[in-house]
């Protein structure tokens, strides 16, 4: 049922000169939301995957295992190197179709446009990430890690325990652009029909006359959703603060 | 005190014979000979780029040398191949920095408990207890909630002391520890490490405060490029060195 408020801002909106008709259509209204919610989903699964990506290929990247640290070295220059369009088409067109066959038909295949679009931009953002990352990890002072490894810390329990969380104090503000960025980059979704908001206002305008209007709603969610992130990393800053260090 | 009980505390703890060790062209040890006795204070003075730190770092294996043996109780040093064997080495080793290298992103307590608990296995419980002492031994145990950066740099050293001995170690590597201080700091650092020495720490300090090892240590090494020059009690070395280049940087101190 549209709420009562929902006539009269479709009635105020026109005597701007703004079509907001579709509103009033429980259909594409309802659709429109649904685009929403799963701009909504996509975003903070891919942070949450592309968040783990990075750190696991930083980790890679500063190990001292050559088998480790160049493939993840090479792994960060093809993402970083090529449209993140191309990557998402690649995977759907390319990776999809080679896994279907592997498992001898698509209907035996359990991965949608949307698996690969949150596939995709984890990879993409977790390689950024972990750029973000090996700077703070280098970042590190040489005495810390001396005094981690007199204490008895092994490699690994020093990255654990000191690199680590110091390396993502460093990285944040960067992790935080990568985030916004990465919010903005599921409309890229919209290419391969995944139903994310971009891709519901387009089934929309394509049917009238309101192009305009679906591009302010467009904006409006993103700047939400953004800001959100910004606001969240923020608060998240906040609480990594160390006290009495470097200001 | 008996006289097997004498002997025992005479024992070698720490031997380093003939080590060398190069950073590239720059050949920073130069066949080092040096023994600990168990109990015993040892300080190492000389001149800037002698070597000191570098010795220093020898003995707990952060630095491998090149030629020469390194032995502490009964590992060789020179010969460890695994981390593992590394890491049971530094259990046995407290080393504190002259830039104090605490945790930044953990509470002073938090400092002390993260090895004995991460490293030796101790119950959180129990670690915490123990830290509080520690903390109340170097005159900070109402800082157990503050963090390193909001400590004058005198409590953040005696703090990476305590950390140093949760780890219940046979021996304490010094380097430098007072070079980074305020003047009026040093001294609350100082007497720290006087009671530890007092208590039967062994105890390896390389330092600048003539004056403090004159008086704690039992025993005086003069370093320079590389080499050891001299070695003796605090009275010989300060007050009757042998060697002339002893004899010049005691005297320009003096001045």
């Amino acid at each position: 049922m549209p709420e009562s408020w929902l006539p009269a801002f479709v009635v105020a909106a026109k005597s701007v000169g703004l079509n907001y008709a579709f509103l009033l259509n429980a259909f594409e209204r309802e659709a429109w939301l649904k685009g929403v919610v799963v701009s909504v989903e996509l975003s903070f699964l891919s942070i949450a995957s592309s968040l783990l990506v990075g750190l696991v290929i930083a980790t890679a990247l500063t190990s001292e295992r050559p088998w480790l640290a160049r493939p993840a070295r090479a792994f960060v220059e093809i993402i970083r190197n090529t449209p993140t369009l191309v990557q998402i088409f690649c995977a759907f067109f390319v990776l999809n179709m080679l896994v279907s066959q592997a498992l001898g038909g698509p209907q035996n295949n359990p991965l949608t446009a949307y698996a690969w679009v949150v596939i995709v931009l984890s990879l993409h953002f977790g390689a950024y990430h972990a750029e973000a990352l090996r700077a703070g990890i280098e970042a590190v002072p040489k005495g810390m890690r001396e005094s981690a490894a007199s204490l008895g810390f092994s490699r690994r329990g020093r990255l654990i325990h000191v690199e680590l969380p110091l390396a993502f104090r460093f990285a944040w503000p960067s992790l935080i652009n990568n985030m916004v960025d990465l919010v903005k980059a599921t409309s890229l979704g919209s290419a391969i029909a995944v139903g994310e908001v971009t891709y519901a206002s387009l089934m929309i305008w394509v049917n009238g006359d309101n192009v305009l209007e679906l591009m302010i709603f467009i904006f409006l969610v993103y700047a939400a959703l953004t800001l959100f992130v910004v606001w969240l990393g923020g608060w998240v800053e906040k609480r990594l603060r160390m006290p009495g260090y470097g200001h | 005190m008996s006289e097997s009980d004498k002997s025992q505390e005479r024992q070698t703890l720490v031997q380093l014979r003939n080590v060398h060790l190069s950073f590239g062209a720059n050949h920073v040890l130069k066949g080092i000979d040096l023994k600990v006795r168990k109990g015993d204070a040892v300080s190492i003075i000389g001149p800037s780029g002698s070597g000191k730190s570098t010795l220093l770092r020898c003995i707990n294996g952060l630095l491998t040398p090149e030629r020469g043996e390194v032995v502490v109780g009964d590992t060789p040093v020179h010969a460890l191949k695994s981390e593992a064997e590394r890491i049971a080495l530094r259990k046995r080793i407290g080393f504190v920095f002259q830039q104090y290298n605490l945790f930044p992103h953990l509470t002073v307590l938090q400092n002390v408990v993260l090895a004995p608990i991460r490293i030796l296995g101790m119950e959180r419980a129990s670690a915490e207890r123990e830290a509080r002492e520690l903390l109340a031994r170097v005159c900070l145990a109402d800082k157990d909630e503050a963090y390193p950066g909001q400590l004058s740099g005198g409590q953040q050293q005696r703090v990476a002391i305590a950390r140093a001995l949760a780890m219940h170690p046979e021996l304490v590597l010094f380097d430098e520890v007072t070079s980074a201080l305020d003047p009026e700091t040093v001294g609350e650092v100082l007497s720290v490490i006087r009671q530890l020495v007092e208590d039967g720490m062994t105890s390896l300090l390389v330092t600048h405060e003539m004056r403090f090892a004159e008086e704690v240590s039992h025993e005086v090494v003069f370093t320079e490029g590389g080499e050891i020059v001299e070695h003796g009690t605090p009275r010989d070395i300060f007050h009757a060195p042998r060697n002339p280049r002893t004899n010049a940087f005691i005297n320009a101190l003096r001045n």
